[in-house]
C-alpha cells in the first residue's frame, strides 16, 4: 500500500505511450552532409500523419516546425530540412498512433 | 506544460482502464439480463425483484461507461491539441475520437432502452453491445498493426467479448444471488452462468494464445519485456480465476444446494475482484508496445538473474556531495567523488555515473527498510495465526513505523533531517503527498488494530484492509510503462509486478478469511500472511543497479 502511494507520487515522470521509433534517417547521433537533409521516421505501428508533428531544434536554440510530406506507408513520416548550417541538431517528434496513444521522442544528429 | 501533458497522459490511461471495466460490465450485463436471468423457475415475485436489480445495475454500468468515455475523449483530445498544437476541429477526425464517440453514442442509447418491459431492448441491446465492442477494438493494438491485422482484430474481438461475458457478468451474478433468496432460482442462475463462464474461459485462452504468438513471438520476451511480463501476470491471475471457477463448478455438482450457496457467493466476490484486476492490467497493456517491436530492448535471462540474485539488504544511505555536483552545473564523473561510492553497472554492464549510483542506492535503502517492516508484519501475522502469540495481533502498529520512516526519509531536504522548516515543506506538492501517505498509514494502523482486537470480523469495516491492499496491487500491476531506458525499467517492473500479484492474492485471501463460513477459513487465513512475508522478502532484495 505504502509503496503504491509512493509510486503514485512519481507517476508524472513516466511516459505513457505506444508508438515507438523503429528506425530513422538521419540515424541517432549520425553526422550528415548539409545544407539539405532528408528526414524519414519509421514507427512500429500506423501513425496519423495529419495529427503528428516534427520540429527541429537548431544549434542556436531556435525551434522550427518541419512540414510533413504525404505518408507513403501508414507507419512512416517524411520531411525535408533545408538550409541547415553545420552544428548539432535535435529532431523532435510527436505522433498519434491510430490506436489513440500519443508519444514523443527525439533524434540527435550533426550536420557537417 | 510538459508535466501537465504527462499528468493528462497518465489520466487518459486510467480513464481508458475505467472505460474497459464499464464496457465489460455493459456487455456482460446484457448477456446476463437477456439470457441468464430470463425464464427462471421459482417464486415470480422474488424473480421479478432479482431481474429488476440486474436491469438497474445494467443502467448504472451504461452511466459509468458514458462518464468514463466522455472524460477519456476530453482528456485525450486536450493532450493531442497541446502536443500537436492543433484545434478541436482537427481532433474530430482522429481515430480514437471517432471510435470513442461511437462508444459514447451506443452507451447513451443503451441507457435509454435498457428497460425490462420494453420489447425493443431485447433486440437493440445486443446490437448496441456489438457496436461498443467493434468501436473499442478500433483503438486496440490490433487496429494499429501493419501485419496480420484482420486476424488480430478477430482474436481481440473474441478476447474482449469473452472477458466481458464472464468477468463483466460476475457482478450481476453476485447481485442476483444477494437479491433472490430462493435456493431453486439461485441454483439455476449459477448453473447457467457457469456454462457461459466455461465457454468464455476457452475463448479467452484460445484468443490469448493467438495474440501472444503474434505480439510476444519468443520465449525470451516473455520475461524479457514489459509486455511479456504483463501478459504473464494476466495468465497467473487467469489461473487463479480458473481455480476459483473450478471450485465453484465442483461445489455446484457435488454439494447440496443449502450448503453450496454461502460459499459460492463469497468465492464469486473474489472472482469479481481478481477479474477487475485482470481487466485493469489488460487496459494498461494497451499502452505498452508489443514485445515483438522491441527486439533490441529485450532483457536476457542472465541479466534478470544478475539483478535478482539474493544479496544482503542495505540499511545505510550514501553520502554524496550533491551540492558540489550541482554547483558545477554538470553531471558528476567518477573523479568528483573518489572512494565514496561503489562502482555499479546498468543491465548492459556499462558503468554508471556517481549521481545515478547515489540515487539508486538511496532508493534501494528505502525499499530495504520497507521490506524489513513488511516482512515483520507478515511474520507477526503468521505468528498470530498460530493462536499461540496473542501479542503478535498488534502487528498493524508497524504501519506507524512506516509512517515515521516516510516522514523522515521521503523528503530529506525537510525537517527533521533537512534545512527546510516543518511548515515550509507543506507547500511542496511532493512533500505534501508523502505526508498525506504517512497520515494514511497512521490512521490505517489504528483502524486495523481496532478491527483485530475487537474481532469485528463480520463488520463491513473489516473489509477495508483487503480492499486497500487490493488497490495497492492494482497500482503496482499497472503503474509503470516507460518507453525510455527500457531495460532498466523492466528490471524494476519485474519486482513491482511480482509484488502486485502477491498483494492481489493476499487481499482476496484475507477477504475470503473474513467472508467464508467459519469452517472454511483455514486455507485463506494462512495464504495472506505468507504473501505479505514474500512481499517483504522481495522488497529486501530490490535492486536498481
Amino acid at each position: 500500500m505504502l509503496l503504491t502511494l509512493l509510486l503514485l507520487t512519481g507517476l508524472s515522470h513516466l511516459a505513457w505511450a505506444h508508438a515507438i521509433l523503429m528506425e530513422s534517417t538521419p540515424k541517432l547521433h549520425a553526422t550528415v552532409t548539409g545544407p539539405d537533409v532528408p528526414i524519414r521516421l519509421r514507427f512500429n505501428v500506423r501513425v496519423d500523419g495529419s495529427r503528428s508533428r516534427l520540429h527541429l531544434l537548431a544549434p542556436d536554440g531556435s525551434l522550427q516546425a518541419l512540414p510533413l510530406a504525404r505518408q507513403s506507408t501508414p507507419d512512416v513520416l517524411q520531411s525535408q530540412a533545408t538550409g541547415l548550417k553545420p552544428g548539432a541538431y535535435k529532431l523532435k517528434w510527436s505522433v498519434l498512433a491510430s490506436d489513440g496513444h500519443m508519444s514523443s521522442g527525439d533524434v540527435s544528429f550533426t550536420v557537417k | 506544460m510538459q508535466q501537465l501533458v504527462d499528468l493528462f497522459g497518465f489520466l487518459s490511461v486510467v480513464l481508458r482502464a475505467g472505460t474497459l471495466v464499464f464496457q465489460s460490465l455493459l456487455l456482460g450485463g446484457i448477456v446476463f439480463v437477456l439470457w441468464i436471468a430470463r425464464d427462471m423457475p421459482g417464486n415470480p415475485e422474488s424473480i421479478e425483484k432479482m431481474q429488476s436489480g440486474s436491469w438497474t445495475l445494467l443502467r448504472c454500468s451504461t452511466i459509468g461507461l458514458i462518464v468514463m468515455q466522455g472524460l477519456y475523449l476530453y482528456v485525450n483530445s486536450a493532450v493531442l491539441m497541446t502536443t500537436a498544437e492543433i484545434g478541436f476541429r482537427a481532433v474530430l477526425g482522429a481515430n480514437f475520437f471517432l471510435s470513442g464517440s461511437i462508444v459514447l453514442a451506443a452507451a447513451v442509447a443503451a441507457y435509454l432502452v435498457a428497460r425490462q418491459q420494453w420489447k425493443v431492448a431485447h433486440w437493440l441491446l445486443p446490437v448496441l453491445a456489438m457496436t461498443v465492442l467493434g468501436a473499442s477494438v478500433m483503438t486496440n493494438h490490433a487496429a494499429s498493426r501493419l501485419d496480420g491485422r484482420p486476424l488480430l482484430i478477430i482474436l481481440t474481438t473474441i478476447h474482449e467479448a469473452a472477458t466481458a461475458f464472464w468477468i463483466g457478468g460476475l457482478p450481476f451474478l453476485v447481485l442476483a444471488l444477494f437479491r433472490d433468496k430462493e435456493e431453486e432460482a439461485r441454483w439455476h442462475i449459477t448453473e447457467r452462468f457457469s456454462r457461459v463462464a466455461l465457454v468464455s474461459v476457452g475463448a479467452i485462452v484460445f484468443s490469448g494464445m493467438g495474440m501472444s504468438i503474434r505480439y510476444i513471438a519468443s520465449w525470451r520476451a516473455v520475461l524479457g519485456t514489459a509486455y511479456g511480463v504483463m501478459v504473464t501476470a494476466k495468465v497467473l491471475m487467469l489461473a487463479a480465476l480458473m481455480l476459483l471457477g473450478g471450485i465453484n463448478f465442483w461445489l455446484l455438482r457435488s454439494t447440496s444446494k443449502d450448503r453450496v450457496m454461502p460459499r459460492l457467493r463469497r468465492l464469486i466476490e473474489v472472482e469479481v475482484g481478481i477479474g477487475i484486476t485482470v481487466i485493469l492490467t489488460a487496459a494498461s497493456l494497451t499502452s505498452q508496445p508489443p514485445a515483438v517491436d522491441q527486439p533490441n530492448d529485450t532483457v536476457t535471462f542472465h541479466q534478470i538473474m544478475q539483478r535478482m540474485k539474493p544479496t544482503l539488504p542495505r540499511l545505510t544511505y550514501p553520502q554524496v556531495a550533491d551540492a558540489s555536483i550541482s554547483a558545477s552545473g554538470r553531471e558528476a564523473t567518477v573523479s568528483d567523488v573518489p572512494n565514496k561510492l561503489p562502482v555499479a553497472y546498468n543491465a548492459d554492464g556499462e558503468p554508471l555515473p556517481p549521481q545515478r549510483i547515489a540515487w539508486a542506492m538511496e532508493s534501494e535503502s528505502n525499499h530495504h527498510w520497507m521490506g524489513l517492516v513488511v516482512l515483520a508484519m507478515g511474520l507477526l501475522a503468521l505468528l498470530a495465526r498460530t493462536g499461540k502469540a496473542g501479542w503478535a495481533e498488534y502487528w498493524p502498529l508497524l504501519l506507524v513505523g512506516i509512517a515515521i520512516f516516510i516522514f523522515v526519509q521521503a523528503d530529506t531536504e525537510c525537517w527533521p533531517v533537512g534545512a527546510k522548516g516543518f511548515w515550509a515543506c507543506w507547500a511542496n506538492p511532493e512533500a505534501f503527498q508523502h505526508r498525506l501517505a504517512a497520515l494514511v498509514c497512521v490512521a490505517f494502523a489504528v483502524f486495523e488494530l481496532r478491527v483485530r482486537r475487537r474481532k469485528w470480523e463480520n463488520d463491513r469495516m473489516a473489509l477495508i484492509f483487503p480492499l486497500m491492499v487490493a488497490t495497492g496491487g492494482v497500482v503496482l500491476l499497472t503503474h509503470s510503462h516507460a518507453i525510455t531506458n527500457v531495460k532498466e525499467n523492466l528490471l524494476v517492473e519485474l519486482t513491482h509486478v511480482s509484488m502486485g500479484l502477491l498483494a492481489a492474492f493476499a487481499s482476496w485471501a484475507r477477504w475470503l478469511e473474513l467472508r467464508l463460513p467459519v469452517g472454511d477459513r483455514k486455507i485463506p487465513s494462512w495464504i495472506w500472511p505468507v504473501c505479505f512475508a514474500l512481499i517483504g522478502v522481495g522488497l529486501l532484495n530490490y535492486r536498481e543497479v
